[in-house]
């Protein structure tokens, strides 16, 4: 006999309605009590699919065909309802506002053993464990609103936890999350890991912070085949090269300690966190080939970030902001800011939630109209006060994308859509016609022309939101929070574009909370914090200095965390982007 | 902290449970269906009605209920201000429209070139006046005392609707913070994309049009999202479900009725105006 | 065990799926809101103008048909005029009387006509056959309330013929949005 499996799924394929290939394809493994099993996949592999089968609501709520079986505790998920299953089952989905019903954080908790019929002094007893499991209980009579989203995906978890099931899900838990956030829900599931009574199934693209509890890890192909089942650091260090290819994300660190394996340090076993990474550096002395190493250290130290903007170009201002305080509402919520953003640049603005980024570029772009001679254009000809110019003209020099593509879209065809702007300056139907089509075919989009916007996926969308803010020539791009919600193959996708339009002479200003993009894109970061200004200055230097970056209540992206101050290691202090590290000299 | 949790001998109390229900006067502590029924039947006769005193009666005995049952807040104080403007503003509109025809037999007050302003116009149109803010104030007595989810709670418990109707409307109390939102964020938008410039009320039409298709695509997206993860926590897996809020049906809702339609029997018949003696 | 959840299985499927009930809340809140946006010319209008009425109030008439149009299913219209109304109570409980009222007597309407043909057709002219007995009946309720006799004649034609264009060319905008909607790939499904 074997261990009695809590899960077991046998030859799963899943075909949603309307769609004629399954995703996932062919899946087959299980999960005991205790289990903590991480499944990775490129996107569209079927990750969310499958997590959405193992408690019945494929096929009971969404649409799709099963085939092979599903075992969850001995019930037939084909045949057994999803109230069964729900109480062996618990569920935490991406956005943390769409799990909220009810007016009180006691309430929501209550909402399911209430389905179940439970009574209310069961329904009440559960409640309080599951807050105080997640450390909520005091906060029980609240609104979940005046929760943070780490808060209310911690939430998420205690309803999860309070249907009693010894499975809990979760799928991209913390997709939406700013930093802060992130470390709460996870400082919530380790505690869950350490008292062992659930079993987790979790999807997460964000492995540096995944990996500290997890112990086994399944991955699907983006055929959506299970390829790899076993234990992390056994998949990891030995098929990393594969993962990588497939366009599964790798945990910094992990890429990090295979550079510097390579460079002659000797780090066994292979660290998976930034933690793990910087134990396994204090542990090891000076690489062995440590002359070659510092060289190659010494080589990027001169990082090239720091020549351009210094220097020559530093005179050629694109926008230029001078005393700009800001009202919203009641509140002053920026108190006068000052600042540059020269041309060529890729500059990232950052700060806790509610700093006043948002605020901030949309002044800045002219979405609110900022007061009258605070913020210039003066890229132009001659500069132009961004508070007198109307939005047809501004919309020739500043191209402005909000976090969610669709609110931006107007027409009914994506060609439309572009061209649209073209049509505002009144240009010749001939003339509007081949810039749109050389637009389309640079942004990839050239066989959607005659689509709806809305029907493009994701990625698609991102891609022409931004084609519409460029297509009228602005030579200034600003986005607000453009990778929010987005797994990490469409934000790779999207930071490749503006990668290549910042080398094509685009201007690019990014407000996001994603400190490892910061890092390896922008050159000058911006830190707001409750609407001013704490520093603006090259990336690399605003990283260095950990007291700044924490007393703004944001933190450090994880190479920085496992390289800062590392007394044992001069050569490493310092490095935050995996491209700096020392190579194999050869 | 009420008896049935406290007979429980936990350490749990459920806070949100005292809320609603144990402040207030003593219209709060009416069930929200009583409130509602009681000034039906006056509100369905005052529509024929078309005197002044019967409205004007009515808007005293609302007023009063609402003065003794319900705190005074700022907030009620100006409601109840607004009621009197409202019936000079709706008179003075109806009196304009009067067909003068009707009324050429009364005392004339105003005369512009060939336009009379005869006072059985004025009498005309204040009646209306009154009989709109009479039924207003009628509907105010459950509105200044009611809150929403009790109102959803009392028609799952008495009314027999379906709690998966009830709690889908609780649960949908949350999108219009979130939709609100959404549409400031899209209009802002479309404002920089220069979608629909021009003025007058085509273009305002053309605009709003624009808001609605991403407006209800993401609402639809998003109610989808929720209908999810209200189905993985067991909602509707049985025919009832564990109540903890309970909005019982008590003696004193049933006198509530009765007394409420009693009165209103009073007044018509004091008033009696139906213009048949 | 197994055959019990079968069961369960197969009589929830003949009732409305949570999503749905769900999809009828946001529509029902999304129009509302963009009425809240919109509506506050109803006061002045009323006060002023009382024959332009009609084509105000008849915005009414939009829940109930986006939701028939998108959904094409029983219930729909009158759940989402329900849901709207509870919604529209808990945040204005002012209105909560009018709120009811109104939803269940349009609602109600157009639910009623919509069973009238069986749920089988969904035809434009249907729907606008739905706005005009909607129309006509507000109409006669408003005739009383408002006094409309004392009007001139002009002005009782008038109002009258307002209160059935409102509704119907609201209508036409509500199949409108549907349309639109339905080339966006909303919803993404057929449900029920
Ligand atoms: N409701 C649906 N109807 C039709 N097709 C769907 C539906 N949901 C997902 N799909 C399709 O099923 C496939 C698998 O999608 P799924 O969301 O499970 O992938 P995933 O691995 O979770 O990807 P990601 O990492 O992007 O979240 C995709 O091709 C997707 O387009
Ligand atoms: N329309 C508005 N009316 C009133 N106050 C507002 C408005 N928009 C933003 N605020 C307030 O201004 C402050 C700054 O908000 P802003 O959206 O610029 O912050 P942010 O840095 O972009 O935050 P986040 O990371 O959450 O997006 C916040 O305190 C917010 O509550
Ligand atoms: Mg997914
Ligand atoms: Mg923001």
């Amino acid at each position: 006999m074997t261990a009695p499996e809590l899960v077991t799924l046998r030859d799963v394929a899943i075909t949603h309605e309307g769609s004629d290939a399954a995703s996932p394809a062919s899946v087959d493994f299980s999960i005991a009590p205790g289990d903590v099993v991480l499944l990775l996949g490129p996107s569209g592999s079927g990750k969310s699919t499958l997590t959405l089968a193992l408690n019945g609501l494929i096929p009971h709520a969404v649409p799709a065909r099963v085939d092979g079986t599903i075992t969850v505790d001995g019930l037939d998920t084909a045949t057994a309802s999803v109230a069964e299953l729900s109480t062996r089952v618990g569920m935490v989905f991406q956005d943390p506002d769409a799990q909220l019903v009810t007016g009180t954080l006691l309430d929501e908790v209550a909402f399911g053993p209430e389905n179940l019929r439970m009574p209310v002094v069961d329904v009440l007893a559960r409640a309080e464990t599951a807050l105080r499991r997640v450390g909520l209980w005091e906060r029980r009579a609240d609104n979940p609103d005046t929760l943070s989203g780490g808060g209310r995906q911690r939430l998420a978890i205690a309803c999860a936890l309070a249907m009693g099931s010894p499975l809990l899900v979760l799928d991209e838990p913390t997709a939406n999350l700013d930093p802060k956030g992130i470390e709460d829900v996870y400082a919530a599931l380790a505690d869950l890991v350490r008292a062992g009574d659930h079993a987790i199934l979790l999807v997460e693209h964000n492995l540096d912070a995944a990996l500290g509890f997890v112990d086994r890890v399944v991955v699907l192909d983006d055929t959506g085949r299970v390829i790899a089942d076993g234990p992390v650091g056994t998949v990891l260090r030995e098929r990393a090269d594969e993962l990588h290819a497939l366009g599964v994300w790798l945990p910094v660190s992990t890429l990090a300690a295979l550079q510097l394996r390579d460079a002659g340090y000797t780090l066994d076993p292979l660290p998976l966190t930034p933690r793990e990474l910087r134990a396994a550096l204090e542990r090891t002395p000076r690489a062995a080939s440590s002359a070659d190493a510092t060289a190659a250290a010494g080589a990027i130290a001169s990082p090239r970030e720091t020549a351009p903007h210094d220097t020559a170009k530093r005179q050629q201002t694109m926008l230029e902001v001078r005393g700009l305080s800001l009202r919203r509402g009641r509140s002053e919520v920026l108190h006068d800011v000052s600042l540059d953003i020269g041309a060529g640049e890729f500059v990232a603005i950052v700060g806790a939630n509610g700093a006043g980024k948002t605020s901030l570029i949309q002044a800045m772009s002219g979405v609110v109209t900022p007061p009258r001679g605070t913020v210039h254009l003066t890229g132009a000809a001659r500069p132009l006060d961004v508070a007198r110019t109307d939005s047809r003209t501004l919309s020739r020099h500043i191209g402005f994308v909000f976090q969610n593509p669709e609110h931006q879209f107007i027409a009914h065809t994506v060609f439309d859509e572009v061209a649209h702007g073209l049509r505002r300056q009144r240009l010749a139907e001939d003339d509007i016609y081949t810039r749109t089509t050389e637009l389309l075919e640079r942004f990839g989009l050239a066989d959607k022309a005659q689509q709806h916007p809305f029907l493009l996926s994701g990625g698609q969308k991102r891609r022409l939101s931004v084609g519409t803010a460029l297509v009228a020539g602005a030579p200034l791009l600003v986005l607000d929070e453009p990778t929010f919600g987005q797994d990490h193959a469409r934000a790779d996708e999207l930071l490749a574009l503006l990668d290549e339009l910042r080398a094509g002479g685009t201007t690019i200003v990014v407000v996001t909370h994603d400190m490892q993009l910061v890092t390896d894109h922008a050159q000058r970061t911006v830190v707001l914090s409750h609407g001013r200004v704490v520093t603006a200055a090259a990336t690399a230097d605003v990283f260095a200095d950990t007291a700044l970056i924490e007393g703004a209540d944001l933190r450090l992206p994880p190479l920085r965390q496992a390289l800062h101050d590392l007394p044992s290691h001069p050569e490493l202090t310092g490095i935050a982007r995996v491209a700096d590290l020392p190579r194999r000299t050869s | 902290m009420s008896p049935a949790t406290s007979a429980t001998a936990t350490t749990t109390v459920d806070p949100y449970a005292a809320g609603p229900v144990a402040h207030g006067r003593f219209l709060t502590r009416i069930n929200p269906l009583a409130k509602l029924l009681a000034p039906v039947p006056a509100m369905a006769l005052l529509i024929f009605v078309r005197d002044a005193v019967t409205p004007a009666s009515f808007i005293a005995l609302s007023a009063l209920v609402i003065i003794v049952g319900v705190r005074i807040t700022p907030r009620v104080l100006a409601v109840l201000a607004a009621i009197p403007l409202g019936v000079i503003v709706i008179g003075m509109g109806f009196s304009l429209w009067t067909d003068p025809s009707q009324v050429d037999d009364t005392t004339v007050l105003v005369q512009l070139g060939g336009w009379t302003l005869y006072s059985g116009a004025l009498g005309v149109g204040f009646a209306t006046g009154l009989r709109i803010a009479a039924i207003v104030m009628l509907t105010l007595i459950a509105g200044l005392s009611t809150t929403g989810p009790d109102l959803v709670r009392a028609s799952v418990q008495q009314l027999r609707v379906p709690y998966r109707i009830g709690y889908t409307a609780l649960a949908a109390f949350r999108f219009v913070p979130r939709f609100a939102h959404e549409l400031d964020v899209i209009r802002q938008a479309h404002r920089v994309r220069g979608a629909h410039g021009g003025r007058g009320p085509f273009a305002a039409l053309a605009r709003w049009f624009g808001y609605v298709v991403p407006l209800l695509a993401g609402a639809i997206r998003h109610a989808e999202r929720v209908a999810l993860a209200m189905d993985a926590r067991a909602f509707g897996a049985h025919p009832d479900r564990t109540e903890r809020h309970l909005v019982p049906w008590r003696a004193r809702d049933t006198v509530f009725v009765v007394a409420f339609v009693v009165a209103s029997a009073l007044i018509f018949f004091v008033t009696f105006p139906w213009g048949l003696s | 065990m197994r055959e019990h959840g079968y069961a369960e299985q197969v009589t929830s499927s003949a009732r409305l799926s949570t999503s749905i009930l769900l999809t009828c809340a946001a529509i029902g809140v999304a129009t509302g809101v963009l009425q809240i946006a919109a509506g506050a010319i109803s006061i002045p209008v009323s006060a002023t103008l009382p024959v332009l009425y009609g084509l105000v109030l008849g915005v009414h008439v939009l829940p109930g048909v986006i939701a028939q149009e998108l959904l094409r299913a029983p219930w729909v219209a009158l759940l989402t005029h329900v849901m709207a109304a509870l919604v529209a109570s808990a945040i204005t409980p002012l209105w909560i009387g009018r709120y009811i009222g109104t939803a269940l007597l349009i609602g109600g309407l157009q639910e009623l006509i919509a069973a009238a043909t069986r749920y089988r057709r969904w035809e434009a002219w249907r729907f606008f056959l739905s706005a005009i007995i909607v129309g006509v009946v507000i109409a006669v309720a408003i005739w009383f309330a408002a006094d409309v006799t004392r009007f001139p004649l002009w002005g009782q034609i008038l109002y009258v013929a307002l209160f059935i264009l409102g509704p119907v060319a609201w209508t036409a905008v509500g199949l409108a949005i549907g349309r639109a909607l339905r080339r966006a790939g909303v919803p993404r499904r057929r449900q029920g």
